[in-house]
């Protein structure tokens, strides 16, 4: 079940499905390491959450977050 | 360029430790380039192998060669060897973090596209060893065709091999293969250069197709004409249907690339284990706890810079009283002494007592920047920034602005969204910064006399102070998005980096950088303005009669002094007795009614002096305009001499009240007291005067060094007009709402 980013709990380790949104914004995330197919683990949730990527820490509010949709998965 | 020289250009993701590597490679040999008219500073070093003189060149950190800016363009074109004055590289270095090689061979892929040998620097394998990734490096180089070399660039690893393959790289000059790219996408790239002749690079034709309504873009359109946007759609819309849609389309291929190699040359560990940074970022991130360290920090910042600065700034205070004695000692009593002491000893180095709190600001930001942490700092903030139109990316130059606006300005440039950053820009001078203290000290001093208020009172009053700005500048922000510079929602995306041990020669060479160009501005901007309010306030000196004011002033003054003896001696020598006689004294009163009334002469003949003087009549001019401030045209010449820089009015206001500022003030202070004693406004209000000049000076743009750099990181004299204009006014407001409210709180 594909759900958006931003309803994951800390902790959570999913998968990314698609990046929604300006194709420019999604060339730059995909530049900083989100994009599909990435595993991603929320460390802090929330408006402004912060996630870990592959070795790399992104922050990202939640009007973006909304727009990228994963698949949750076990850690 | 002789043949024995060769140019490098360091090319590498934020965070991948490019200064480090630049610092280990260059030492000390290195100054800061500064290009007209952009913003981008490249640092510039060098360092010598055997014969070769190898010259260093720091680009800033960037994730793509997608340039969104004209300040990345500006970095692009110097890889390309496009800028007039600048030598194109010889070799690019690209530098990689070991531990996120997926993430930052993005960029390595397309420096390939340079038609440069490419050497590429691991660094950091260590720390990814720790975490169980092992990196091939042989096999990388295998893979990819260029040199891939593993270094520990803080411990200076890997740097005698890494110079090496440099210098066998620029020796041989071959380009390295690019990675393919879709054929569709090459096939249009040529067609385009065809199109376009030689004004166009086949790099630049695929970033002018790949990068939509990037930089590339915009200045090609702008030397080209629309024509070539029209055709750049027909192009995309054709790739689109080939089944390269753009720009996605340069990810995918560039990533699908990257997986297959790091599937070969990196292990990584199956198990994710948690560093240390995951474990201190559960705590310093957290909403609560992480907001409470954050309070703490800012805290622990504050008080250090009032208690531990507390010493050095009694010893420059003592320095500047001992200049100024042996200048008195020195030099006949007369205005070029007044100047000196007052004006330039008294008014400089009022100001550079603040250079200990400036150097411990500054020591704390770059420690707290260095090890990692501001981002988190900035991560905590952006909920709040957020509500007033701002990210968290604008927090950190509101923060450097406490120390002073110009570096919070410069700080902005990390903003990638215009609206954003102009916002932040027009809002930072409202911070109060370090120049402010002068002002806040003399005046809190004023009305919450040491002898009856804890130093805790007039610290929180202090506090209050700061809060004014703090309160003012989100509120200004948010009006301003929703107005003049309303637009697009910005979207917010930042990278924390792992936590790392500051680096002391770093955090050193920032803090001197700033103390040395604080000692520069007291002694160029401010020495000139305290020399022109002394030479305001001096001129025209005669009075109608003929009589020098400063040399009548000097007589009667001398006569107050002396002694019983010394005034009969004076009475009974003719000249003199005809001198006091001319000067309206009565000579046949005795000496001490005689002392008494030359004293009070004395006095009025210099209040007359600045009140006929230049600066002294356009006071009196505006007064109607500081009377609702509770001013008087003392204060609103000191106002607005400072409008150069606001450090000025301690030395104005030591100049106007005729004392000269040693030992903590006082004299002054008592100064100002006793003249405000005799106004029947400022005497039964002194709290609201107080009060309403610090607020004035709290949200006054009194300095012209925060509007010039303004103009330089705007490029247009626009916003330095506006940011002058807005703040008059909001200065003005202010301070007449504080009075005009006060003086009913405090009747």
């Amino acid at each position: 079940m594909l759900i958006p980013l931003d309803m994951l709990k800390p902790g959570e380790w999913a998968d990314v499905a698609e990046v929604g949104g300006d194709s420019a914004w999604v060339v730059r995330l995909a530049e900083l390491g989100l994009r599909e197919g990435c595993r991603l683990q929320v460390l802090q949730p929330g408006s402004t959450c912060l996630l870990k990527i592959a070795n790399c820490r992104l922050c990202l509010r939640s009007g973006e977050s909304s727009q990228i949709l994963v698949m949750p998965v076990r850690g | 360029m002789t043949p024995n020289t060769i140019t490098v250009a360091l090319v590498g993701n934020p965070n991948a430790g490019k200064s480090t590597l630049f610092n280990a490679l260059s030492g000390l040999r290195q100054q800061v380039g500064n290009y007209p008219g952009v913003t981008v500073e490249m640092k510039k070093g060098h360092f010598t192998v055997g014969d070769i003189r190898v010259n260093l060149i720091d680009l800033p950190g960037t994730y793509s060669l997608a340039a969104r800016s004209p300040d990345e363009l500006v970095a692009v074109d110097l890889l390309l060897g496009r800028l007039p004055d600048e030598p194109a590289p010889d070799v690019v270095l690209s530098i990689v973090d070991a531990s996120n090689l997926d993430r930052h061979l993005y960029l390595t892929t397309q420096l390939l596209e340079l038609g440069k040998p490419v050497v590429v620097a691991v660094n950091m394998v260590d720390l990814a060893a720790t975490q169980g990734i092992g990196v091939d490096c042989a096999a990388l180089s295998r893979d990819f065709g260029i040199p891939f070399l593993p270094v520990q660039a803080n411990r200076g690893v890997g740097l005698d091999v890494l110079q090496e393959k440099l210098l066998e790289a620029a020796k041989s000059g071959t380009a390295p293969e690019p990675l393919a790219l879709p054929a569709a996408l090459e096939h249009e790239t040529t067609r385009l250069v065809v199109k376009l002749g030689t004004a166009v690079s086949p790099f630049q034709a695929r970033r002018l197709i790949l990068d939509v309504n990037g930089a590339t873009e915009q200045w090609f359109v702008a030397k080209l004409g629309d024509g070539l946007s029209q055709s750049l759609g027909e192009i995309r819309a054709r790739l689109a249907a080939a089944g390269c849609p753009v720009p996605a389309v340069e990810a995918r291929t560039r990533f699908a690339r990257i997986r297959e190699v790091v599937a070969k040359c990196v292990s990584k560990p199956t198990i994710r284990p948690v560093n240390r940074t995951d474990r201190i970022d559960r705590v310093l991130t957290h909403r609560l706890w992480g907001s409470l360290f954050f309070f703490a920090v800012l805290f622990l910042v504050f008080v250090s810079i009032f208690w531990a600065a507390k010493p050095l700034m009694d010893l420059i205070d003592q320095a500047t009283k001992w200049l100024s004695s042996l200048v008195e000692g020195a030099m006949p009593v007369g205005p070029l002494r007044s100047l000196i002491t007052s004006g330039i000893i008294a008014g400089v180095g009022g100001v550079l007592k603040f250079l200990p709190q400036i150097l411990i600001l500054f020591a704390f930001i770059a420690v707290l920047e260095d090890c990692g942490y501001m981002a988190r700092a900035a991560f905590l903030m952006d909920r709040i920034m957020s509500r007033c139109g701002l990210s968290g990316k604008s927090f950190i130059p509101l923060l450097s602005s406490v120390a002073c606006a110009i570096p919070g300005i410069m700080a902005t440039r990390v903003i990638e969204n215009r609206r954003d950053r102009l916002a932040t820009i027009l809002v930072a001078p409202l911070i109060s910064c370090s120049a402010r203290l002068p002002v806040y000290g003399l005046m809190i001093s004023l009305f919450l006399p040491a002898e009856i208020y804890s130093a805790l009172t007039q610290g929180l009053m202090l506090f209050g102070m700061y809060m004014v700005g703090f309160i003012a500048a989100p509120v200004v922000s948010l009006v301003l998005r929703k107005t003049l510079l309303r637009g697009e929602r910005s979207l917010f995306v930042m990278e924390l980096p792992a936590y790392k041990r500051p680096s002391p020669p770093m955090i050193l060479r920032r803090v001197i950088d700033a103390g040395w160009s604080f000692v520069r501005r007291a002694g160029t901007v401010i020495l000139a303005t305290m020399i022109l309010v002394w030479a305001a306030l001096y001129f025209p000196h005669n009075s109608p009669d003929g009589f020098g004011f400063d040399e009548r002033a000097e007589v009667l003054s001398d006569v107050a002094k002396s002694t019983d003896d010394d005034v009969r001696d004076k009475l009974g020598d003719k000249p003199i007795e005809s001198e006091l006689a001319k000067l309206g004294l009565d000579v046949t009163k005795p000496p001490e009614e005689i002392r008494e009334e030359a004293g009070k002469r004395a006095r009025a003949t210099k209040a007359e002096h600045q009140r006929q003087s230049y600066l002294g009549r356009t006071g009196r001019a505006l007064e109607p305009v500081f009377e609702p401030l509770g001013w008087d045209w003392r204060i609103g010449v000191a106002a607005l001499a400072s409008f150069p820089a606001r450090e000025v009015i301690v030395g104005t206001m030591a100049i106007l009240y005729e004392v000269e500022v040693d030992e903590n003030n006082d004299p002054l202070v008592s100064a100002i007291r006793a003249d405000w004693d005799t106004s029947s406004v400022r005497g039964r209000h002194r709290i609201p005067v107080a009060l309403s000049v610090m607020v004035f000076f709290a949200l006054c743009c009194q300095c012209a060094s925060t509007l010039a750099v303004i103009h330089r990181e705007t490029r247009s004299w626009l916003w330095p007009t506006f940011t002058f204009v807005y703040m008059t006014v909001l200065a003005y407001a202010g301070a007449f709402v504080v009075f005009q409210v006060g003086r009913l709180i405090w009747n």
